[in-house]
Order: structure tokens, then sequence, then C-alpha cells
């Protein structure tokens, strides 16, 4: 906190009239578009309705409401603490395993509350895959890692053209198409995390989660994921952490806000937040006024 | 600061002794001081059994002189060498030389169990209705790739149930069978060769490298055969030393010298092997007299017997390697299970949660409870409630497995435990299922550690005395048991009876013969459990 404060009022001086974020090396300003470029639909997939989260006595999410447009990109900021990884973790209820961890209020998937008694939750997260954080590949060979899935789901036919469509599909196929059968702890840090995004959509899921996939990667591995999350919105629907504004701004249609306390602030068109948030908590935050 | 340095003290170095280093010293010197006390002691100790095992002042001194130049200096040196270089060779040493040693060690005793327990006819039998099995069951689901759970069951029920015992009782009731040496061939040799040719094939990632392995290991294990047989030895001793030593460390070599892997390091068990022969040969020839060891081949090989000199250990010998089997059968697998029931599937809060801290704890106490308890409720639990005789080894094996269930649930559990969380979030996002999950990620993860944990608390089990004597386990047998329900001394339950002789060569010859066999495969296993889990740490 202190830290970002320091920095901020660093650099205002210099940037009181700039954008509201700090352009990205090689960018022209907030470039919300540069590898958005489709036509948009606007389904709603995933949808909360006064989502309460609780870890034993302490509310982590307070009365969240939010749509999530089908086959966009839709980006989680704010600062650290506020729960967008809970909110993450909700949509596929990977908090059922977390003991502590009660969810109040609705989450629809396509319509269907998916905390209703008769929702499985493995047949959920069998629609909607996740990328973790730091990379987490099995201690498996590379085909192993991206079979995983096919083979704990029972979908074992084609296996061989479903593993490289998958590595093709996650921009790796090129560097591992010789070497499947080392272990995916051998990969570098950015391959890994690659190799973790075609384990999830080998599976070929609805919704892909990400819990801030570039956090652990340098600037080439991040921006190589980034033009990775632009080609699957093609065809999923991502929703992604992520710490870095610039990022957000650069990869996402819609921005969705949450401050401390577990509140979602704002959400909205990606351009509209960063341009022109209705609330000033947001602007603040965005300005690195607030962490 | 700066402006300070002129007032204080002209040195800022600490020669002058303000900072005291002496409580440290102090404390570090009686570490030390403790730490080599017990390990001296022990090792002294050994030492002095070793010597009157072995009585190496009973052989000629040309003797030793020769063994010396021959063996230990060569492989001192060479050590030596590994060790100046530092790059990992004494790895390599070691391992080389311990997979061939417990290969011998693992052949020996599967030839043992062949003499002494097992029919060859019924092994055969029971290797085809197990594969019986396995072919159903295989394809079944190559037919059916997606079965429900109950029609999967049924077709594992059913081949295990009847296809298997059909096989067996088809193939045991045969009028004529294959020779012995045949039925090793075809048992062992070729599982020794389909394993060398599944390891050649996934590390060349060719079939045709897999399939040549494969052959090559079949042919060896019959050639060898009958080479060894014309000169007189019986080939199925050669299969099955050449299964359990000959093929790992031939595939232990290839990876060394393909890979590059500081292959100076394969000269260790050759300078070894080569010193030990040509020591052998030189003393034969010069004719130096060798040691008069109580323990010496004659002593693993034969029985009890009222003179010192030809005592043996060969039946306690037997009965504690069935006696381990059935322990490592009853509790491995239970132990295995209770740990995975805590750590994975246990709830964690609320009452339920209580009840399990409450068994965890308890399984803390248990492991230390005192092993004659263990013998009583042994005594209890299967002579007088389960009704089976007492001194029989299912019923020592039961009660030392009984003994060591916590120490297998304590070290499995920590072995779980180890498996990061990360490994499970990656799998139930990938949408398996919590037995997916544990399948096919936490027990693969977690098994090196299980059995690294595992093989110490079998050495713990082997050499347990005290509930031996509480279920009626004889002092002495003079034939091995036949079987699981036959009376049976083991290593220990000897040791203590000829501790208890009043003939001075018994208290002492004999029973460090008897010791230092009990170290060697306590030792041996406690090695194993090393080698495991270092190969395994390197990994990753
Ligand atoms: N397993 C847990 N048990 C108890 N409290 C938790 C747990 N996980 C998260 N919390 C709490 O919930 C709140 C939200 O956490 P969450 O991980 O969702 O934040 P986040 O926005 O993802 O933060 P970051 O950006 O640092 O990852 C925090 O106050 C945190 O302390
Ligand atoms: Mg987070």
């Amino acid at each position: 906190m202190t830290q970002d404060n320091m920095t901020t009022s660093d650099s205002d001086a210099d940037t009181e009239n700039e954008p509201l974020v700090s352009p990205a090396p090689g960018s022209e300003a907030i470039d919300t578009d540069s590898k958005r470029r489709r036509t948009i639909h606007d389904e709603t997939v995933v949808e909360a309705r006064n989502l309460d989260v609780y870890y034993g006595d302490d509310q982590a999410l307070r009365d969240i409401d939010i749509e999530i447009p089908k086959k966009q990109v839709t980006a989680m900021i704010g600062p650290s603490g506020c729960g967008k990884s809970t909110f993450l973790r909700c949509i596929n209820r990977m908090n059922d395993l977390i003991d502590s961890c009660r969810v109040d209020g609705e989450l629809y998937f396509e319509g269907k509350n998916v905390y209703d008694e008769d929702v499985d939750s493995v047949a959920l997260r069998r629609r909607i895959g996740m990328v973790f954080q730091s990379p987490n590949p099995f201690p498996k060979s590379i085909y192993d890692n991206v079979a995983y899935g096919l083979r704990v789901q029972g979908k074992t036919q084609n296996m061989d053209e479903k593993v490289e469509n998958a590595l093709k599909g996650a921009a790796l196929w090129d560097e591992v198409k010789d070497r499947l059968d080392e272990s995916g702890l051998e990969l570098s840090g950015g391959q890994q995390q690659r190799l973790c995004i075609a384990r999830a959509i080998a599976v070929d899921p609805d919704v892909i989660l990400m819990d801030e996939p570039a956090s652990a990667l340098d600037p080439v591995a991040t921006s190589q994921i980034e033009d990775l999350i632009a080609d699957l919105a093609e065809e999923y629907t991502v929703v992604i952490v992520t710490h870095n504004m610039q990022q957000a701004a650069r990869i996402s249609d819609k921005t969705a806000v949450f401050l401390t306390g577990g509140e979602l602030v704002e959400f909205d068109e990606t351009q509209k937040i960063f341009e022109n948030p209705e609330s000033q908590r947001v602007e603040d935050y965005i300005t690195g006024k607030f962490g | 600061m700066a402006t300070e340095s002129g007032t204080r003290d002209q040195s800022w170095f600490g020669d002058t002794g303000q900072i005291s280093r002496l409580p440290g010293r102090v404390f570090a010197a009686t570490c030390l001081g403790a730490t080599l006390f017990a390990i001296l002691t022990v090792f002294g100790l050994l030492v002095y059994v070793a010597n009157d095992a072995f009585r190496p002042a009973t052989a000629d001194p040309r003797w030793h002189l020769v063994f010396f130049l021959t063996l230990v200096l060569p492989s001192l040196a060479l050590f030596g060498y590994y060790v100046a270089r530092g790059d990992g060779e004494s790895w390599v040493a070691a391992t080389a030389l311990g997979i061939p040693f417990f290969g011998l060690l693992l052949g020996s005793g599967v030839l043992l169990l062949f003499i002494d327990v097992l029919s060859v006819v019924a092994w055969l039998a029971f290797v085809l209705a197990v594969l019986a099995a396995a072919v159903v069951i295989k394809s079944h689901r190559r037919i059916r790739p997606a079965p429900g759970f109950l029609e999967h069951l049924l077709v594992i029920v059913g081949s295990l149930g009847a296809v298997a015992p059909a096989v067996y009782f088809g193939v045991v009731n045969l009028p004529v069978v294959p020779t012995p040496w045949l039925i090793y061939l075809l048992t062992f040799g070729a599982a020794g060769a389909a394993l060398a040719g599944l390891v050649v094939a996934r590390r060349r990632s060719s079939d045709r490298a897999g399939l040549t392995a494969a052959a090559l290991v079949f042919a060896a294990a019959a050639g060898g055969g009958l080479a060894v047989s014309a000169v007189g030895i019986e080939p199925e001793i050669w299969v099955v030393l050449f299964t359990f030593a000959g093929v790992p460390t031939a595939l232990y070599v290839e990876s060394v010298l393909r890979e590059r892997e500081r292959p100076v390091g394969l000269l260790f068990p050759l300078v070894v092997v080569v010193g030990i022969l040509l020591g052998a040969f030189l003393v034969d020839t010069l004719g130096f007299a060798g040691p008069d060891s109580w323990l010496d081949y004659g002593f693993l090989t034969s029985a009890d017997s009222r003179f010192p000199e030809e005592a043996g250990i060969y039946p306690a010998l037997i009965g504690s390697i069935l006696m381990m089997v059935v322990v490592a059968a009853a509790s491995f697998p239970i132990g295995v299970g209770a740990a995975l029931y805590l750590e994975e599937y246990a709830p964690n809060d609320g009452a339920l949660g209580a009840i399990v801290k409450l068994v965890q704890i308890n399984i803390g106490n248990l492991a230390g409870v005192p092993s004659i308890v263990y013998g009583l409720l042994g005594l209890a639990l299967f002579v007088h409630w389960g009704g089976l005789r007492p001194g029989i080894v299912i019923v020592g094996g039961l009660t030392i497995g009984l003994l060591i269930l916590p120490i297998i649930i304590i070290a499995a559990q920590e072995a779980i435990r180890a498996v990061p969380d990360s490994m499970r979030e990656a799998s139930y996002g990938m949408g398996a299922t919590q037995w997916q999950t544990i399948r096919r990620v936490v027990l693969p993860e977690a098994l090196p550690g299980i059995l690294t944990g595992s093989i110490l608390g079998f050495g713990r089990a082997i050499g347990e005395t005290a509930p031996l004597l509480m279920i009626g386990a004889a002092a002495t047998v003079y034939t091995p048991p036949n079987g699981f329900f036959d009376l049976f001394s083991a290593m220990p339950r000897q040791i203590y009876a000829w501790v208890g002789k009043p003939a001075h060569e018994f208290q002492y010859g004999v029973m460090a013969a008897g010791v230092v066999t009990l170290l060697v495969v306590l030792l041996s296993m406690n090695a194993a459990a090393i080698l495991i889990r270092n190969k395994y740490q390197r990994r990753t």
C-alpha cells in the first residue's frame, strides 16, 4: 500500500495530464482494442446474484451482481485481498475444497444455479476449466499432462489428435512436438503455463477461468499468453484476474473492479472503465492513488 | 553516522572481544560431543560383534594383505577420486553396486521361497490366472471404453472370481506340466524381458528398440540357463538371479551410458567384483588360509545344532522372510489406506473432525506402545479369539504387522501431505473426481515417500523379538516352515535362544553371526529406502 502510494506520488508530477494508465511500452496510450477485433455477442453465460462468500466469520465477497458475457474476455481487477480469486473459484466451485468457505446467493451458469443441490461440482468443472496463478503441471510427461483431462473425463477417443490440437491452441506445439514424453516440469515457466492452458482447453470447456496466469512470467512469455487469450476468446468465454492494469486494458472486453471489503464497485466495457469510470474510487484505484 | 565515528571506539571490527561467541561455541561443542558419543558407541558395538562373527584374527595375515591389495586399496582409491571430483560419481557408483546387490538378495530370497514353500506349478498357475484376468479386464475396456461403474465392477469381480480360479485349477490339475526351469523362464524370464522392453521402448521412444531389448533379455535368460546347466548349476538359479539382478543392472548401466551421466561411476562395481574374484583366486592358489568365521556359507544354510560349529540360522532366516511377507501384505495396504483416508477424505471440522483428531493423536500414541503389549494383543486377538495355533507364521506376521501399522500410517500420511495442494487443485480443476485425483495424482506422487517410510517400518519389524515371545514362536525349529500356517522361529528369536545357552561359543560366536546376519538384512533394507528416496528426490 505505502509502496504503491510512494511510487505514484513520485510519478504524479510528470503524468498529470497523461491518460489514466501509463502506456505500455511500444503502444499508444490505452489501446483497449489492440488485441481484440471481433464482433461482440452479448449473451450472458455466467451470472451472479446477491452473492456473498464467507471464510468462517469473515466475509470475502459482498452482494456481488455481475453478468459475464459469452465468448468475451472479462477482466477482474482490484487491490490484493479484495476477493477476485474467491469470486473466480466460486464460478467452478473450487471453493468447495475449502472447508471454512460458505456461499450465499445465486451463481448461474447457463441459467442453472451452480449451488443448487442437484448440481455435481465435478460435472460443472468439466464445463469450466481453470488456469492457476503459478504454473502447476503434473509431474507427468507433456503428453500425459494434456491428456489428463481427457482421461479423467473419459474422452479417450482420438487422443493424439486432441492433444496435438490443444498444444497448438496454446501455441506450444512447435516447441514440444519432439519431446512429448519428457516431463512437463522440464519446461520453462512460460512454457509450463502454456502447457496448463493446453491442458485446460484440451477438454473443450465452455469457460476458462484464469487467476493471474502471467504473474510469474517475464514480459515475453506474458505477451505470448496475452496473444493466446485474445485467440481463445474466439471460441471460449475467458474470465481473467490480473493485477496489471495495462494487461486488463489490452486484452479484455469488459472489466470488473473489486475494491477492498469484497465489493464489486464497477463493471462495464473495459474502455469505459479505463477512460471514464463512474466511481471516483475506481478512478483513484486505476490511477494508483488508492491501493 | 559518519559524524559520530570520531567519538566512537577506534576499531569497529570486533578485535577487542566485546562480542562473545563463547556460549555458542560451548553449545556447539556439547552437541557435537553427544552426537559423536552416541554414534561411536553403536559403531563400537557393531565392530565388536562383527569381530566375533568373522574372527578376522584367525586368518593368515597374508590373506588380509592379498585382499587389502586387490579389493580395499583400489576401491578406496577410486572412491576417494569420486569424492575429490565431487560431481556425483559416488552416487552412480553406489547405485551401480547397490542394484545388483539388492537384486541378488531379492533373487536369493525368491529362490529360497520356491525351494521351501511354494510349489512351482502352483506359481505358474497363479501367474497364468492373474494374466487371464487382466486380459479379460483389458479387452473389456477396449471393446467398451466407457463402461458404467457397475459394469466395470462386475467384469473385475467376474474375472478375478471366476476366470482366474478356473485357470488356476485348470493348470494345477494338468496331467503334464513343463519342467521347473521352463516355468521359471516363462514367468520370471518373460517378466524381466517385458519390463526391459517397456523401459527401453519408453526411454528411446522406439518400439523397435523395446522389442529388441526384450528379445535380448529373454535370449540371455534362456541361453544363460542352458549354459549354466551345462556346467552343472541348476538353470532356474540363473533365470531368477538374472531377472532380479542382471536386468535392472543392465537397464541402469544403459541409462547412465546413454545419457553420459557420470559413467566413470560405473567403474566402481567393476573394481569391487574384480577385486573379490582376483583376491579369492590368489589366496586359493597361494594357499593362504582365510578366517575361521562363525558366519559362513554353512551358517546361512544349515539348521541349529547342539554343536556350535554346525549351528546355522537357515530355518529362522526362512521364518523371518515368510513372516515379513505376512507383515508387508497385512500392514502396507491397511496403513496406506488409513493414511489416505485421514489425509484426503476425513472431515476436518465439526464433531466428526474432532473424532478424527482424536484418532490421529492416538495413532501417534500407538506408535509408541511397547512391543510386548502388541505381543499380548496378538495373542488375544489371533490365538484366543481368532482360534489360530500359537507360534505359527501368520500369527507372528499379523501381530508384528499390527505393531508397525501406526509407523506406516504416519510415514504414509507425511508422504501424502507432502504432495503440493496445487497438484490436487489442478486435478479437480480438470473435472477429476476425488478418487481420480487420488489415484492418478496423489498416490503416484506420494509413492516413493510411502515406500521409503514403509521399508524403514519393515526394518523395525524384522528385528522385533518380544511379540514373538508372547505369541509363542519357537526358540528353534530344525526345518524351515513350509507355509504360513507352520510353526516357525525368526532370526531375533533364534539369537535370543543362543544367548541363553551356557556354552561360550554360542553366547559369543554363533550369536554374533546371527546378529550380523540380521543387521545385514536390516541395513540393506534401509539402504534400499535411501536409494529410492534419493532417486526420486533428485528427479524433482
Ligand atoms: N482459504 C481461505 N481461508 C480463509 N480466508 C481466506 C481464504 N482465501 C482467501 N481468504 C480471505 O478472503 C479474502 C479475499 O481473498 P482472495 O484470495 O479472493 O483475494 P484476491 O483478490 O485474489 O487477492 P490477490 O490479488 O492478493 O490474489 C482475503 O481477505 C483473504 O484473507
Ligand atoms: Mg488472488
